[in-house]
């Protein structure tokens, strides 16, 4: 084994050129392969974290009539307790209670169907990042009676300036319309367009004063210190608390499970297609090499090589140079990633278009250890793949080739 | 006991197009220890006989013994074994591994054979040193004349311990004192250790070294002398 391993090391550098430019092309392939791949888990982990920090945290919790419902009767029964669970546990770090309510803004230009979201100023920058999405004016002005901050895409589309007033329809507790002006004091821009259309934040207390006698919340939103207790937790509040259900984030938003077993499934879609195009190469090349040595392998099965050793000869010159290139792919790409994981990829020049779709603009790669692994699979995968009709071509070749007068 | 035994044996390439006669029934044999030159203008059917002899060819009809054992109607893979444990070979274009110095060019065959690694290296450097290239073994073929590469191979097809040695042509490539001094490698061998040869030629010079020369002339046997 060792011995043809020698070999096929050897053959390979029969032709330095011809095996160089086979090598330097996946070399070339893989790290432009491995950052791209690298890249986009940069994008869709930061998208993902991106919202957990911002808005959806790692738990919420819920009358579960409200999740299918949305009525603003659904509110959360013994709040109290909840809040006091949360507060002694140790593996939570902070939790911010909402009021919601599905309703209607009406300015002058036109109507738009809004989710206002009353929350705790306090509480909820304690637990999300989503304050840091402030552009304009203040988070919830404390001095100004019924504030509301809109996102900039809405108040542009509804021609709003920060001072003006808004007049926000929605049902209360009892199931009955009502109304409300309120204060625009603040303009906040997140990473989506999409949210920033469709949601007002306001004080609490604004709005359960319009909803219920009694404060109400309809949604707690959890932060833990550790992510991987997510389930734990949610598994616990369940149980204590039967009439509300509790969830993590990925049951939450399965779209962002999604993101993330997306960014695996292009792994291997962008390995598969940088592979595809070398395993030409890696055809050709040892096409050529099988060719030029058909005396040479007669001359092997004549004096006594069993053709499953030909066989194998063959496989091991195609592995060991595509491990090659392989090897010096991820070398680049390892440093390249790294530096790029420090100092981000700038898409500002798609920035606004990134921005409409939900997106950062500056990406910082990552890339796994088991990703590696996984695109090496692939990588070897593809190669012998490459090289079986080769290698079959070899194990057929007639002894009698040593023997032929020219 | 003969080591080579052949039955009538015949061989016709292209049996549906256009059949050559390559070989006519023909039986002969080999003993222990022979130095025997198998002669005859070309397309006389020399390498054909010698292909069937060593395994690498299978007749139209008729058989080949080799110590005993019907090789005629073996598996491929039965086949290479056979010829791995019993035949050496030499050819016309030296064929070494380029890749490999001489030295592990004659230790490759007994790896086949899953040899012991000291036995393998000290037969390897013996054997170069009998066919007077001791200084040598760590060039590769690229960097040998013709004449030492044949050399190299007499040496590797004796490495494997075979009954006997198959040469077609071995000196056609090579100039007259490459020719002279390989010949008498091979007959040194013969005499010292009883090696048997069977090599095809069509130089005289060679055919007046073998102690029994046999001349083919289409296809079958013409004359089967010995010599002095
Ligand atoms: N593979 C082959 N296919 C067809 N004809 C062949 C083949 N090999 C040899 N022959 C023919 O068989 C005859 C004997 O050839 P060969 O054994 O090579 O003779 P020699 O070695 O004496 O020159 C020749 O007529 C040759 O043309
Ligand atoms: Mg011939």
């Amino acid at each position: 084994m060792k011995t043809l391993l020698i070999i096929a090391w050897r053959n390979i550098w029969r032709h330095p050129g011809r095996s160089g430019v086979l090598i330097a092309a996946i070399i070339v392939g893989l790290w432009a392969g491995v950052v791209t791949v690298g890249t986009m888990n940069g994008m869709l982990q930061q998208r993902v974290s991106y919202l957990i920090d911002s808005e959806v945290t790692h738990l919420q919790i819920h009358n579960p009539e409200f999740l299918t419902e949305r009525l603003a009767a659904d509110y959360i029964p013994d709040h109290d307790e909840i809040t006091g669970w949360l507060s002694q546990d140790e593996r939570v770090r902070s939790f911010s209670p909402r009021v919601m309510a599905d309703g209607m803004l009406q300015s002058p230009v036109k109507t738009s169907g809004v989710r206002i979201r009353g929350i705790d100023v306090e509480q909820e920058s304690a637990t999300t990042t989503f304050h840091e999405n402030m552009i304009e004016g203040e988070y919830l002005d404390a001095g100004v009676r019924n504030s509301v901050v809109m996102g900039k895409s809405l108040m542009d589309e509804h021609g709003l300036r920060i001072g003006n007033r808004i007049v926000l329809t929605f049902e209360d507790a009892q199931g009955e319309l009502t109304s409300s002006a309120f204060n625009i004091t603040g303009i906040f821009r997140s990473a989506s367009t999409e949210y920033d259309d469709r949601n007002l934040l306001v004080r609490k207390s604004d709005l359960y004063g319009l909803i219920a006698e009694t404060p109400v919340f309809h949604e707690i939103a959890v932060m833990l210190h550790n992510e991987d207790d997510a389930t734990a937790v949610v598994d616990d509040l369940n149980e204590a608390f039967p009439e509300i259900t509790a969830r993590t984030w990925r049951q939450i938003s399965p779209e962002l499970s999604t993101l993330i077993g997306l960014g695996g499934y292009m792994l291997y879609i962008v390995t598969l297609i940088i592979m595809a195009a070398l395993a030409f190469g890696i055809l050709n090349t040892m096409l050529m090499a099988l060719f030029e040595r058909m005396r040479e392998i007669g001359m092997l099965i004549s004096i006594g090589m069993s053709r499953k050793g030909v066989f194998i000869m063959i496989m091991m010159e195609s592995v060991l140079l595509t491990l090659t290139g392989t090897a010096g792919g991820f070398l680049l790409a390892w440093l390249s990633i790294g530096w790029l994981g420090r100092n981000g990829v700038n898409f500002e020049a798609f920035a606004d278009g990134i921005a409409e779709l939900g997106w950062d603009h500056i990406v910082y790669p990552v890339i796994s250890t088991q990703e590696y692994v996984a695109i090496l699979l692939v990588v070897m995968f593809v190669t012998l793949l490459a090289s079986l009709y080769p290698a079959f071509k070899a194990i057929r070749i007639n002894p009698l080739e040593a023997a032929k007068d020219t | 006991m003969a080591i080579v035994k052949t039955e009538k044996l015949s061989k016709i390439y292209n049996p549906d197009t256009v059949p050559v006669h390559a070989l006519r029934d023909v039986t002969i044999s080999f003993e222990e220890g022979e130095f025997t030159s198998v002669v005859g203008p070309s397309g006389s059917g020399k390498t054909t006989l010698l292909n069937m002899i060593g395994g690498l060819d299978k007749p139209t009809s008729g058989s080949v013994e080799i110590d005993g054992t019907t090789i005629t109607g073996m598996s491929d893979r039965e086949l290479i074994d056979f010829r791995l444990k019993h035949i050496g070979f030499v050819f016309q274009h030296y064929n070494l591994i380029p890749v490999f110095t001489a030295l592990e060019n004659v230790s490759f065959i007994m790896l086949l054979q899953k040899r012991e690694k000291s036995e393998m290296e000290n037969r390897a450097k013996s054997l170069l040193e009998q066919v007077g290239l001791s200084d040598r073994m760590d060039a590769r073929p690229k960097q040998l004349s013709g004449g030492q590469q044949q050399r190299v191979a007499v040496a590797r097809a004796l490495a494997s311990e075979p009954r006997f040695i198959l040469a077609d042509e071995p000196t056609a490539n090579l100039d007259s004192t490459s020719a002279m001094n390989l010949l008498d490698i091979m007959e040194k061998m013969n005499r010292e250790q009883n090696v048997t040869f069977i090599f095809s030629t069509h130089d005289q010079r060679v055919i007046d070294r073998a102690r029994r020369v046999v001349y083919m002339v289409d296809g079958k046997i013409d004359r089967d002398e010995v010599q002095k």
